[in-house]
């Protein structure tokens, strides 16, 4: 407990890795400009619709990432979605939310799971869809999107009792190339 | 006449046929074709029903059992894709095994709804019911057993299954089977159905072919027998007119006969005697002479079609030719004849010869019949059409002698037919004249028409229409051209 305490610490005084130059940014729903001039658009934490739980804390949310509380309010198992390293959705999540970069989360993980304060490690799926239908099959799942990948199928969580398009929401991702622009 | 009188005693089927022959056995031959017609549609009929219950068993039966097959192996996709999901540790390869398994489970959930609006028996909404109740309950598990194979719990997710899965999943299977035996139950059912209405339809249809037989048959029988009707009708009658011409012609022949004998044995020397004589003959003679003539004339208007040619012509003409025509005939037999003739009377179509033969008949007729009055009147008048110009042209012969029985009036204008109050008065004639007279009335347009009353006397008119503008610019043109021709 101790050494996951010191791991936590230890994210938290990592600097947050540099933006990637070779994005072009474009204007997307929702996008805004950071404090840097970079185009961004909100990530959504997004879960089943049929999971009870419509708000979260940002502390809270980073436990569940962190794989540190693992069962809902109801019971239900936390299943943790993420997407493959080196996506831009992961690297905001890991940035914002962990405050991990790619090898403390995997010693992190390592760590948890041979210690047992960690019983799954994170599912990996390629891509927004295959998160979607994930969480959609399963009733404790959890992850992100970004917003414009959101549908129907899946519940989106207000974080400290925001939603993305209110002032104040803390987890935004690089916007997409889009072609010709 | 005496056919009549015969065709007023034969059987009512008979005397039904003898009128179809009079038109040709048309009617008959219609009969026929009616008959084949009905056949025709009842066959048509038939075998539309019979196509439209194959296609109803095809569609209802085959197409049903070929759709529970597709529900069967589709549930078996839902079960096979999820159980697919457990070979794998990849959650992108997992969410592809539970994206295949949800796609065949709306198909299966589809084909469930899709028999439960089809379902007509109660068994078969209860089944669709039961079905759609198992399969919910086993999608119900399934839900459970893919979350559990998505989270990794590969463990738990083979239990569930194990518990709930196989049993609700083999309830399903157990329904299926239901729904397959019901439709070959049903599908057994409609082939029977469709059996005994092919059965029906055979019988129906040797029904009506026997009918048709029996009706053509018939309708052959009827054709046969009509015109042996009449024929024998035809017989009858030239057997008739024979023996009554001769009778017509015995009378005469052999008053000459005697006539000449006595003179050729020398009985007769004196002048008043042999005068007498030659009256005697002369007036037979022209009596035999004028029912030849009568003859003549009724086989030649047997057709009456383009007879006579119509032209204008004027009353007094026709007045004119039959007094000079009926006078010695009037003078011999000592009547009067008086003429009301209405003035101004316009120009009628006729042939002049033909109106003066038609009024010469009524005029003899008249005499013949006209009784000890022995007067008769001859009246041209117009009738009204009631527009402001004259309708027709009527010429009335009136006599006021022994008049005509109201029951004999719809037979007097039938050839031969002499009435047997003539008979028994010795009346001699041969039937023909106003047959005769009727015929010549027809040819040119008009009609001859009859009022009479028993003791009382008879009125014989002619009616014929006027000329028109038309007709006298016609009639004035042929003359011209005529007149040309000549020259």
């Amino acid at each position: 407990m101790q050494r996951s305490t010191i791991f936590v610490i230890t994210a938290l005084l990592l600097t947050r890795p540099p933006l990637d130059a070779t994005h072009a940014f474009v204007h997307v729903p929702y996008s805004t400009l950071t404090e840097a001039g970079v185009a961004s658009e909100p990530l959504v934490i997004v879960v089943n619709r049929s999971n009870p739980v419509d708000d979260v804390s940002f502390s809270e949310l980073r436990k569940i990432f962190l794989g540190t509380r693992s069962h809902w309010a109801n019971g239900r198992r936390i299943t943790l979605v993420m997407r493959e390293p080196g996506e831009p959705e992961r690297t905001a999540i890991l940035r914002d939310v962990c405050g991990l970069n790619e090898d403390q989360l995997k010693n992190h993980f390592l760590h948890g799971l041979f210690t047992g304060e960690i019983l799954v490690s994170p599912k990996i799926l390629s891509s927004p869809t295959g998160v979607r239908k994930f969480i959609f099959n399963v009733p404790g799942a959890i992850g992100y999107l970004r917003i414009g990948d959101v549908d129907p199928s899946v519940k989106v969580l207000r974080i400290d009792e925001l939603l993305p398009e209110d002032k104040g929401y803390r987890l935004h991702v690089q916007a997409e190339l889009v072609n010709g622009n | 006449m005496t056919s009549r009188r015969a065709l007023s005693r034969m059987p009512f089927v008979d005397r039904l046929l003898l009128d179809a022959s009079r038109h040709n056995a048309v009617l008959l031959l219609l009969v026929i074709c009616c008959g084949i017609a009905v056949v025709g549609a009842f066959i048509i009929r038939d075998l539309r029903a019979a196509n439209a219950e194959a296609q109803e068993i095809y569609t209802g039966s085959v197409n049903g059992l070929q759709r529970i097959g597709e529900l069967q192996y589709e549930a078996q996709e839902t079960r096979r894709s999820t159980l697919y999901a457990l070979t794998t540790t990849d959650s992108n390869l997992q969410v592809e095994y539970a994206d295949q398994s949800r796609a065949a489970d709306r198909r299966v959930t589809d084909g469930i709804a899709e028999y439960r609006n089809e379902a007509k028996s109660t068994e078969g909404l209860s089944l669709a019911d039961r079905l759609n109740h198992d399969w919910i309950t086993y999608l119900g598990v399934r839900d459970e057993v893919l979350a559990s194979i998505l989270e990794g719990s590969t463990q738990e997710a083979v239990n569930l299954d194990l518990k709930g899965g196989v049993p609700a999943f083999e309830r399903v299977r157990r329904d299926l089977n239901e729904v397959k035996r019901l439709y070959g139950e049903d599908a057994s059912r409609r082939e029977d159905d469709l059996a005994a209405a092919s059965r029906r339809s055979s019988y129906k249809l040797v029904g009506i072919f026997s009918f048709t037989f029996l009706l053509s048959s018939a309708a052959g029988w009827a054709i046969q027998r009509s015109r042996m009707l009449s024929r024998m009708q035809l017989a009858h009658l030239q057997m008739e007119f024979v023996a009554s011409v001769s009778h017509e012609l015995r009378t005469p022949l052999a008053v000459i006969r005697s006539a000449a004998d006595n003179l050729a044995d020398g009985l007769i020397r004196d002048k008043d005697a042999m005068r007498k004589y030659g009256a005697i003959l002369q007036h037979q003679s022209r009596g035999m002479s004028d029912l030849v003539d009568q003859i003549l004339l009724f086989a030649s208007t047997e057709d009456r079609t383009n007879r006579y040619v119509l032209q204008p012509v004027s009353v007094q003409r026709i007045i004119d030719s039959v007094v000079a025509d009926t006078e010695s005939v009037l003078r011999g037999a000592g009547f009067t004849l008086e003429m009301r003739i209405e003035p101004n009377l316009p120009d009628v179509m006729g042939d002049l010869g033909g109106i003066s033969q038609c009024l010469q008949n009524l005029v003899g007729n008249a005499v013949k019949y006209g009784g000890d009055d022995r007067h008769i009147t001859l009246q041209a008048s117009a009738s009204n059409s009631g527009l402001g110009s004259p309708a027709e042209l009527r010429i009335s012969v009136s006599d006021q002698g022994i008049g005509i029985d109201s029951s004999e009036i719809p037979f007097i204008f039938d050839p031969f037919y002499r009435s047997p109050r003539v008979h028994a008065a010795q009346i001699h004639g041969t039937g023909l004249g106003l047959s005769l007279a009727k015929r010549i009335a027809e040819s040119m347009g008009g009609r001859l028409t009859v009022v009479s009353q028993l003791s009382v006397g008879s009125t014989f008119t002619l009616h014929l229409q006027f000329a028109k503008g038309e007709d006298m610019e016609m009639a004035g043109a042929m003359a011209r051209q005529s007149r040309l021709s000549r020259t």
